[in-house]
């Protein structure tokens, strides 16, 4: 039915014997972008156990599933009896007049877990655009196949019939079913007692994600919450898997219904998908994924030609302040590179402060604009009263449904938070409000999240930098404030400047050679050698005799700062420049520190 | 494995059970089991525990095959004790419940209606589950380890398990119905239907012989009073916080509870539970759609409370002989207190105290005088010092803490709030940051900047231990009983020498006196101590690990659970040691009133003092306080006293280094007489908070400038 290089068509496909190698088939890229991509399918246009991938953020993680791998069907009269697989599966296949024997000696029992994935939360347009382009699906829709792909689908499709010939029994449910199915959905959710909202779980409710419940068969463990993956599997949306329209006095133990619920929402809001292969993705950013289909041609210029471009680019967005652009390019490409009990190192947590009142009102959504243009997942967060004391903010356990709601700090590595301070109103902060300020100074603090357990506090780690924009200095906590330094004339072609700055933007190809070259500095090396270690001690020892005030944390900022500098400049060992600079730096933000006005609380000090 | 034989296991079962005694302090043989069997007997006991431990002894294969086939086994168990019971019988025994009665009659008419030769229809004859009127439980071996919830997996089905965890949710007990009886309306005959199963099918046509011979198609009817109920719940656990890996979510699993086992526990309890761990057969919609998917449960024969219990604990907290070894080392309380916090360098006394506060002083005295023995500890210091970091530490390491700063925390995070249900409308009480730590370490940083509110409601906190809520027509006391760690900055940026300490910090004395200890921390450059720190960060940097240090800190775990062990020791203050107490406390003071003390010496530096040596007798794991204890206490005391006033003195110019301090004592305490004693010098020397070598080798630098001169035994010196 298939050659060695072909891909799975059914699950059933996966289980021949001998067990074929779908990992190694799977390393090649090519085969892996070959498969539509669930995130940008409309459901109806996919078949019942076709062969999909997903890529999210795993957001939940539900107890373990004890299932029938192999189970012994019967026909009732007891005449024939034949084994079934239930692996990638979630029904049982049985024919008319046949049923399951529970009791069989040859029924093996396996294990399996249930990931609650979401698609990326914060993924930028652009992310998106470029992804959707790459589903091979999308470019069958549009009509503009190549005559080998349509051959390829022309013979996928044929099987498919030959296999619903097969298993005629089996419920695979055409498109017409699943549109129909989906009208009733619509119909469905606001008559059960979950909301569709609650259901997918969206960690950013304005932007909402698409939610997938992945199966997985092995290495249970190597799963890590809020991580990036790939899911190469089948898909799964059998009408039955719906609990919602559930007749509820059919079913006499009411107190678990909501959780039956939330454990079974309708397979066209949540699909399910049973995954045999995983990729797990160190940045969000596709146009450095080799499974994309992508024309990877031109090589990267120079990082050094670059980072020029870069820092004039971010210059004109920030006043013509050629500190503050330095600053925020360190920012942009900062990760938390190591962890300690008590410390995340290479966190950057910037304030932009001092921002020039006359351009308040527009000023920071322009700059995310073209931030968000850079970045491949990003949020800005309008720091309103009313936002602090509504939303949620860490996901919480919510155990009548047995599900982590999730909230909106519930973000996936490297996706770039920036906060708007200059939102915020005199008023009051509610239980909420607070609660959120404390979420946020943690996360800053110690790069973690913490999810409320109700009984206890668990905290995951986190890897969101932080962007807090602000007329004073922030009231969070920070790693690096930097006030603006804006000179009137700047001030007041700040709209001219912005409107530049997408013009650069859009020529010679840049805006894509500095996507991939923030992502690709974010995950470079970088060595301290010997030597300087001992130059940047004995600095440090200078410094302190120079002023009392300095302290360990300046002394971790400097090797942070000195790090990104040099990463930026397509550096990967520390020098001595590089250090000169970083402190160069340090020792202006001060002065321009010192020179904000004071604020009373500052002044009694 | 060769299959065992039941009948035999059964015979063994009624020996052990008959025969197991065990020998009480006189001698006298005490059967275990056997008054057990009376009491069930009689009808004045329904929950028989078999402990494991006793079957082990008695039999340990059949012990081994309980474990493996738990369900089995209990049911063996369970028919053994009701062949037995009636042999037990003592005395006539009146009937307790309705279902006694109903028995009882039962059996009389059928005695008296039936011809014992008579062939019966196995459905009309009693059967066993209803006539049985008690429940078998296991207690597992003492050396079975607590299984954390994703440890137990699908090769554990059919075996007893221990699980420890956190009750998420429990439902209400309702009845289940462990035996429907049916009565016809025809014949009049009784049916008698087994469910074991969570629902059954009723059963409508009478199998009696009249019926079905006639053809007569009688009805039966469910008959309640006649049927016989357990009581029945299900709870949720959930791993508890240490037991989930990193990145994971914390598993769940369901508990199923029948009889006597049922409301043990509530929401929030940490529980161990011993249990068959069983897959679940599901019906309705569950069956209908996941016919591939069987959910397990634990079916419970033992709840432990934990949190309720301290004498029981779970096995896995206990350390293994290799742990206490390495913690049995001479230096361990430095050890341990060099382990708190390792990044941060230095400030070994503070850690000392913070230590101490961790374990904890002993909470009543002998006497039943109720005195608060949790210790309350105020950092103070520059901005920059590691204050926050220190906190930060304990509050993970403590099994139970709040973190809170005194800026960001409104009333309701720091006291308690008053909610209305929103389904009942019911007014609820829920406890804010200070009573969920209850038992634990509340950790405010920013304490100067708290609201005078919230810092009123610490004072009765901090003294009481217990907290007043009058909110919404509601009065209560809750307990809070917690070890407050504050941690302040100087009111003037940096610590203001020419101050006095409430001025520095502005805390009013009052609140002030109520901590056991006040640290000031200072910031000096120092250049070995700089270079040292700056090779510490640039190493972690650059090799993005801690640099591996001279003295191992010891993991954070391991020192959870030594501090656990340690808070279970009660330890006593002898009599003989009253008296030198005393006479360091009068001296405490007389020194207070001599000196123009910065600090204040108050009563509650002595039950300070009573706190901080029974916590040091807790570390060492000791049932008695003794001098060392008192003097390192003292000391602890005294250098707390010093960090504050040691500032004042640098202002001074000069600094007596240690020997001509302890000098000045022994000269003091010689007065006019020409002899001392070493043992008094050294009782005084410690009091006033210098370490014995420190004495000793003052007493050497003296000797050698011929100042004095120490007799051959080193017990008197004598000046010259």
């Amino acid at each position: 039915m298939h050659s060695e290089f072909n891909l799975p068509k059914i699950p059933d496909d996966l289980l021949v014997d001998p067990v074929p190698n779908w990992k190694e088939l799977l390393k090649d890229s090519s085969k892996w972008h070959s498969i539509p991509i669930l995130n940008y399918t409309p459901l109806h246009k996919l078949k019942d156990q076709t062969l999909v991938r997903f890529r999210g953020m795993i957001q939940d993680m539900m107890d373990p599933e004890i299932y029938l791998e192999r189970y012994e069907v019967k026909s009732s009269d007891a005449s024939s009896k034949r084994l079934q697989q239930g692996k990638y599966r979630d029904c049982l296949r049985v024919k008319q007049g046949e049923e399951i024997d529970y009791q069989a000696e040859a029924n093996v029992h396996g294990e399996r877990r249930t990931l609650f994935v979401v698609s990326i939360p914060g993924l930028n347009d652009w992310t998106k655009q470029h992804e959707k382009e790459c589903s091979p699906i999308q470019e069958l829709a549009t009509e503009s196949q190549n005559v080998n792909q349509a051959k390829k689908r022309a013979a996928t499709e044929q099987n498919d019939q030959e296999h619903m010939d097969v298993d005629e029994t089996e419920a695979g449910p055409l498109k017409k079913q699943c549109v129909e199915e989906l009208q009733t959905v619509a119909k469905g959710a606001a008559s059960t007692g979950l909301a569709k909202d609650y259901l997918l779980n969206s960690p950013l409710p304005s932007r909402p994600s698409m939610a997938c419940m992945v199966k997985v068969y092995e290495d249970f463990d190597s799963y890590q919450l809020n991580t990036l993956v790939d899911f190469v599997g089948f898909l799964s949306v059998d009408p039955a898997l719906d609990a919602s329209s559930l007749d509820m006095e059919a079913l006499n133990d009411m107190e678990s219904l909501s959780e039956l619920q939330a454990a079974n929402p309708s397979p066209f809001l949540i699909p399910r998908l049973h995954a045999f292969g995983v990729q797990r993705l160190p940045h969000a950013n596709p146009l450095l994924d080799q499974s994309l289909l992508q024309s990877n041609e031109e090589a990267i210029a120079s990082p050094d030609v670059i980072h020029k471009d870069l820092r004039i680019l971010l210059k004109l967005c920030l006043f013509d302040d050629d500190l503050a652009a330095e600053y925020m390019l360190c920012h942009l490409i900062s990760t938390v590179y190591s962890r300690s009990e008590m410390q995340s190192i290479g966190k950057f947590t910037l304030n932009i402060c001092n921002l020039p009142k006359e351009c308040l009102e527009h000023y920071t959504t322009k700059l995310y604009q073209i931030l968000e243009l850079l970045l491949p997942a990003s949020h800005y967060l309008a720091m309103s009263l009313d936002t602090m004391n509504t939303s949620a903010f860490a996901p919480k356990k919510d155990y009548e449904t047995n599900k982590l709601v999730s909230g909106l700090l519930q973000l996936a590595p490297h996706t770039h938070l920036v906060l708007d301070e200059t939102r915020l109103q005199q008023g009051k902060l509610e239980a909420n409000g607070v609660q959120a300020i404390q979420h946020l100074a943690h996360l800053i603090n110690n790069q973690q999240l913490k999810c409320d357990f109700h009984f206890y506090h668990i905290d995951y780690n986190a890897d969101i930098p932080v962007l807090i924009l602000s007329e004073g200095r922030s009231m969070l906590p920070n790693d690096f404030a930097v006030p603006l330094n804006a000179d009137s004339k700047a001030v007041e072609l700040v709209e001219e400047s912005l409107k530049a700055a997408h013009h650069y933007l859009s020529q010679n190809g840049r805006l894509q050679l500095f996507r991939k070259y923030l992502t690709l500095a974010r995950i470079s090396q970088f060595t301290v050698s010997e030597e300087h270690t001992e130059m940047i001690q004995q600095d440090f020892v200078d410094m302190r005799k120079a002023n009392v005030k300095s302290n360990a944390d300046d002394l971790h900022g400097l090797l942070v700062l000195s790090r990104l500098l040099g990463i930026a400049r397509g550096k990967d060992s520390l020098d001595k420049e590089t250090w000169q600079l970083a402190t160069e730096f340090e020792a202006k933000r001060r002065q321009r520190l010192q020179s904000l006005p004071k604020s009373a609380a500052q002044l009694r000090n | 494995m060769a299959r065992r034989d039941y009948a035999q296991d059964r015979e063994s079962i009624k020996t052990f059970l008959s025969e197991y005694c065990k020998c009480d302090d006189d001698g006298k043989k005490e059967f275990v089991y056997g008054s057990q069997l009376v009491k069930l007997a009689h009808r004045e006991q329904v929950m028989m525990t078999i402990d494991l431990d006793h079957l082990a002894e008695f039999n340990e294969s059949l012990a081994e095959a309980v474990i493996d086939n738990c369900r089995r086994y209990a049911a063996i168990f369970s028919d053994v004790i009701a062949e037995l019971l009636p042999s037990y019988k003592q005395q006539e025994v009146h009937a307790k419940d309705a279902l006694d009665v109903y028995i009882e009659h039962r059996l009389l008419m059928d005695a008296r209606t039936r011809n014992p030769m008579e062939q019966r229809d196995e459905r009309n004859s009693f059967p066993s589950e209803l006539m049985k009127r008690f429940e078998v439980g296991f207690k597992p071996l003492s050396t079975e380890k607590a299984n954390s919830i994703r440890e137990v997996k699908a090769q554990h089905i059919g075996k007893l398990v221990t699980v420890r965890g956190i009750v998420t949710r429990c439902t209400e007990v309702k009845p289940m119905m462990v035996v429907a009886t049916y009565t016809c309306d025809r014949c009049g005959s009784e049916t008698y239907q087994p469910v074991n199963s969570l629902s059954f099918i009723p059963v409508s046509d009478c199998p009696s012989d009249d019926c079905r011979v006639n053809k007569a198609g009688g009805r039966l009817y469910l008959q309640t009073r006649g049927s016989k109920f357990v009581k029945f719940q299900e709870l949720k656990m959930q791993e508890h916080s240490d037991q989930v890996p990193v990145g994971h979510i914390p598993r769940s699993m369901t508990v199923l509870c029948r009889g006597e086992v049922t409301r043990m526990a509530q929401p929030g309890d940490h529980v161990l539970i011993s249990g068959v761990f069983l897959p679940m057969v599901r019906t309705g919609f569950a069956q209908m759609m996941q016919g591939l998917l069987s959910e397990t449960f634990l079916q419970a024969h033992r709840i432990i409370c934990i949190n309720k219990n301290d004498e029981i604990s779970d096995k896995s907290a206990e350390l293994t002989p290799d742990e206490l070894e390495e913690l049995a080392q001479d230096d361990f309380y430095e050890r341990l207190a060099t382990s708190l916090a390792p990044e941060i360098y230095g400030h070994l006394d503070v850690k000392k105290a913070l230590l101490l506060l961790l374990v904890g002083g002993v909470d009543k005295r002998p006497d039943g005088m109720k005195i608060r023995g949790n210790i309350n500890i105020c950092l103070m210091g520059d901005p920059g010092v590691a204050k926050s970091q220190l906190l930060g530490y304990i509050s993970r390491l403590a099994v139970r803490s709040q973190y809170t700063t005194g800026r960001g925390s409104s009333g309701v995070g720091l006291t308690a709030a008053v909610m209305k249900d929103p389904l009942t409308g019911e007014m609820t009480l829920e406890g804010g940051a200070l009573v969920l730590a209850d038992q634990g370490v509340c950790c405010i940083d920013e304490f100067d900047k708290m609201a005078d509110t919230d810092r009123t409601a610490i004072h009765e906190v901090m003294e009481q231990q217990t907290i007043s809520i009058a909110k919404a027509g509601i009065m209560t006391t809750l307990n809070a009983r917690v070890s407050i760690l504050a941690a302040a900055n100087p009111a003037f940026g940096r610590y203001n020498p020419r101050r006095t300490v409430e001025q520095n910090i502005q805390l009013p004395a009052a609140l002030l006196s109520r901590f056991d200890l006040l640290w000031l921390i200072q910031d000096k450059p120092d250049r070995d101590n700089d270079l040292r720190l700056a090779k510490h960060i640039t190493y972690v940097h650059s090799h993005s690990k801690q640099p591996p240090s001279r003295v191992k800190a010891l993991d954070m775990n391991l020192m959870r659970r030594y501090i656990n062990l340690c808070r279970r020791k009660n330890p006593t203050i002898p009599d003989e040691l009253t008296d030198y107490i005393v006479g360091a406390y009068v001296e405490l003071r007389r020194e207070a009133r001599n000196q123009k003390d910065m600090t204040f010496t108050s009563a509650r530096n002595l039950l300070g003092i009573l706190r901080l040596s029974t916590a040091l007798a807790r570390l060492r794991l000791s049932d008695h306080v003794e001098k060392d204890d008192v003097a390192e206490a003292l000391r602890l005391l005294e250098m707390s006293k010093d960090s504050l006033n040691q500032i004042h003195e640098h202002q001074k110019g000069h600094v007596p280094n240690t020997s001509d301090r302890i000098f000045a004592i022994v000269r003091e305490l010689a007065g006019s007489g020409q002899a001392v004693k070493i043992s008094d010098v050294m009782d005084r020397c410690t009091t006033k908070g210098f370490k014995p070598d420190q004495v000793d080798k003052c007493i050497s630098d003296y000797e050698e400038l011929n100042v004095w001169q120490v007799n051959m035994g080193h017990t008197k010196i004598t000046f010259l």
